[in-house]
């Protein structure tokens, strides 16, 4: 209803409205229209939208199958494969790429097995057999592979919920796009063959639910800390409050780095030791929302609302849940929002330290440790490609956050 | 005999010294009194920062035993399963945490002892030593290069706030105006630029920035400057035949701004968010229009009102800010390949699985963060006017 009217009350130039609805609208409603009115985070949150959409049904999006099985092993290292629209041969209204083979290189197998110590000087002075020419394909301009849309390619499982205890696995193959034989690598492959653009996209998803879990499970335990510290108050406070106060002095990165050693000596399977992290991450985290949560309950038992609703004979737990909470209620989304890049940065860290999680395991932190190597620095620089990403991420979710707590901000319209 | 005791518990003679002091002039003065609870406070948080750092430890694979009989087996002796028991029993591991755990404070208080580092057969002390300056230096040299760079940008970029009025004064002149106009842009453009390049340090991880400026160097044919010293310099002593080496000095400050500039980068894009929050935050307040009202007017009213009291707060976070920094400091370590007290750190903790040495980094780094809290704590209650009225009452 209301959006359209309460957006232009907001409008800038436009006159203020003196209708109903802006004085009727909803905390939701509020907090939505504000929203939109800020360009960038209107833009970060298609982006961001986009990204985690794309990430959760990566199955579909990715023509190759990201795992081992599916990589393509006559182009190992290979380069992104650049779509064309046209080229000398004409111009073709289906995006097509071309044949690539690989250069086999030229060892002449003759000489050396003559035992000649000059064909073997030359073979290495010619640098064939350094890493740089392994990544030497063959185009064959002539034999175009015309992109198709909507294919069927390897199965995949659209949602797999067996995890939650449901037996249920829907799988299904067909994915957005592919080529008429043979596979398509948008952004080049690594050294296995694995395709990086399919591996990002399912690393966006893993990436994303970590924080996801990692975000819950802080949500609970700062409600449990800062809810039973304000509720009482006094000496439980104290007490609470200077434990608190002695977590956020340490260093988190390392205690998470102790708490994934300790981990790796449970033999755990890359699921579980994926919610281990998770739950490791959001337990430690505990001390700033915790804080902010006692402050505001200390603060907000004595206002005058409270008293009104007791006077009218609420009992307590209607208080708390339909007065307390939800007065809080805003802030803790757009706390949690602001934290997710935090998070995703710790799960990263980790992995980037070998700590985390490990190949082949599609996660962000994961492919970005390959950044590190010289020889993808120097020879395959494509597998930079999830770099990119993660900074587009990251990006998006500090846009959105920043907007979203501009827009929760009830005493925004002041400024 | 008690000249020997007394010099073997330096440490709580010290600690004891100060307290007895901050009470003997919190008898008298209400501030003092302020410092002394302070001061307890500061020593009950340590105690436990101890007991968290001491259990995380403990999860950590493998004893000092084990270590100790792994490096016996290296000289060449056969070690039985009972050898491991005695040795244990020999060291007090068989004790309960809580028992080990009060001698290790205790060892700690008596005498600034931290134990001894199993994997580097030596004392934590010792293992540490330079390195641990090394680091502080690191985090502080990050946190002054942060300051120095968020401080004067983020209010800059706070005076772009309120401006829109000056557009269409209608006491000025079009001309005025048309200026007006100018110069808002500019500093509009410019607060635009400061935002994104804050939400690019969000952004772009420490590891990733360094990894990105090596990269760099790759390209460009050149040496990185990783490690602290090349190759050259690396052996050369500080004081050579020729007196003191100025090339080993030029060697030295051509590689530690990269470290020092990337753990700086994400601290000063979050302090310039919080130095431009607080500054809007300020100047929206009633004082600022009265302080308007009476006629202070440009840099004198900014200065005075709204920057002046967004000092405290940003002063106050100074603790957290280095905890922060140290925070990212280990991994920029490995990137960079530093040896300091980080690297020292992930080595112990990841490839070693030294507990000692990690309990006793922790415990200096939470020390620090803990000084540096007190020591604003107090500083703040005696100059600030407003944090001394709420902390000493009526």
């Amino acid at each position: 209803m209301a959006i359209g009217s309460v957006l232009a009350r907001f409008g800038r130039k436009k006159e203020a409205v003196a209708d109903d609805a802006y004085y009727t609208a909803g905390q939701m409603a509020l907090i939505k229209a504000r929203f939109k009115r800020k360009t960038t985070g209107v833009v970060a949150a298609w982006i961001l939208g986009s990204l985690v959409f794309m990430g959760f049904f990566a199955g579909f999006f990715s023509p190759v199958d990201p795992t081992i099985s599916g990589a393509d092993k006559d182009y190992r290292r290979g380069a992104p494969q650049i779509v064309y629209f046209w080229d000398q041969n004409g111009f073709s209204l289906r995006p097509f790429t071309y044949t690539y083979q690989k250069e086999k290189a030229k060892i002449d197998l003759k000489a050396l097995a003559g035992g000649g110590l000059d064909a073997l000087d030359a073979l290495t002075s010619s640098g064939a057999l350094s890493s740089s020419s392994q990544n030497k394909f063959l185009v064959d301009e002539d034999k175009r592979r015309y992109l198709q849309f909507f294919v069927k390619g390897w199965e995949y499982s659209l949602i797999d919920l067996s995890m939650a205890g449901m037996d249920l696995d829907i799988r299904w193959d067909l994915h957005l796009f592919g080529v008429e034989n043979g596979q398509i690598h948008l952004m080049g492959t690594d050294e296995d063959g694995k395709d990086v653009f399919s591996r990002t996209l399912h690393a966006v998803w893993i990436t994303i639910s970590i924080a996801i879990v990692a975000l819950v499970v802080k949500l609970f335990t700062s409600l449990l800390v800062g809810g039973v510290s304000g509720y009482f108050g006094g000496k439980v406070d104290t007490v609470m409050m200077s434990i608190t106060e002695a977590v956020r002095v340490i260093p988190p990165i390392p205690i998470y780095l102790a708490c994934a050693v300790a981990l790796a000596q449970l033999d755990l399977t890359s699921v579980q030791r994926y919610f281990a992290i998770a739950v490791v991450i959001g337990m430690l985290d505990f001390a700033t929302l915790g804080r902010r949560l006692r402050t505001h309950i200390l603060t907000e038992r004595n206002q005058d609302y409270v008293l009104a609703a007791q006077l009218c004979g609420s009992s307590t737990w209607r208080i708390i849940w339909r007065h307390l909470v939800p007065s809080f209620g805003s802030y803790i989304i757009v706390d949690t929002l602001i934290n997710f890049p935090y998070v995703i940065l710790a799960e990263t860290s980790l992995s980037f330290l070998g700590l985390g999680l490990t190949e082949p395991v599609n996660s962000l932190g994961v492919l970005l440790q390959k950044a590190q190597d010289p020889d993808i620095q120097q020879n395959m620089i494509w597998q930079f490609f999830p770099v990119v990403v993660f900074v587009f991420l990251i990006m998006a979710f500090v846009f959105v956050g920043d907007a979203l707590r501009d827009a929760a901000d009830p005493y925004a319209e002041k400024k | 005999m008690i000249a020997d005791f007394i010099a073997s518990t330096w440490l709580l003679w010290i600690l004891l010294s100060v307290g007895g002091f901050l009470y003997w002039r919190g008898m008298h003065s209400q501030y003092f009194n302020y410092v002394f609870s302070r001061y307890v406070l500061a020593l009950i948080t340590l105690l436990i920062v101890s007991g968290i750092v001491f259990t995380l430890m403990e999860v950590l694979p493998g004893d000092c035993a084990e270590k100790y009989i792994a490096y016996k087996n290296t000289q060449g002796e056969t070690i039985t399963q009972a050898d491991i028991a005695a040795e244990r029993a020999r060291m007090g591991l068989d004790q309960p945490l809580a028992v080990r755990w009060a001698s290790w404070v205790t060892d700690l208080t008596l005498k600034g002892d931290l134990g001894f580092s199993c994997a580097k057969r030596q004392s934590v002390n010792l293992a540490l030593g330079e390195r641990f300056w090394l680091s502080f230096m690191f985090c502080m040299a990050g946190l002054i290069f942060a300051y120095i760079i968020a401080v004067p940008f983020g209010i800059l970029s706070a005076f772009t706030i309120n401006k829109d009025w000056k557009d269409r004064n209608p006491q000025h002149t079009k001309a005025e105006r048309f200026v007006n106009t100018l110069g808002l842009s500019f500093n509009k453009l410019l607060d635009l630029q400061l935002r994104i390049i804050s939400y690019l340090g969000l952004a772009l991880p420490n590891f990733l920035l360094a990894l990105s400026i090596i990269l760099l160097y790759v390209f460009a044919g050149e040496p990185t400057p990783t490690g602290l010293f090349s190759d050259e310099w690396k052996s050369v002593p500080w004081f050579g035949d020729n007196g003191f080496e100025f090339g080993k000095l030029q060697d030295f400050l051509g590689h530690i701004w990269l470290p020092i500039f990337v753990i700086g980068w994400s601290a000063t894009a979050l302090q310039l968010q919080t130095v431009r929050a607080l500054v809007v935050d300020e100047s929206n307040k009633l004082y600022v229009d009265a302080a308007r009202a009476r006629g202070v007017d440009g840099m004198a009213l900014w200065a005075g009102y709204p920057v002046r009291h967004s000092i405290s707060p940003l002063f106050n976070s100074v603790g957290f800010d280095f905890q922060r920094i140290f925070n990212d400091l280990p991994i920029v370590a490995v990137v960079i390949g530093l040896t300091d007290a980080a690297a020292l750190l992930i080595e112990a903790l990841a490839q070693t699985n030294d507990q000692e040495l990690a309990a006793g980094i922790l415990f200096l780094v939470a020390l620090v963060v803990i000084s540096m809290n007190f020591i604003t704590d107090i500083v703040l209650a005696a100059i600030d006017p407003r944090v001394r009225k709420s902390v000493l009452g009526n």
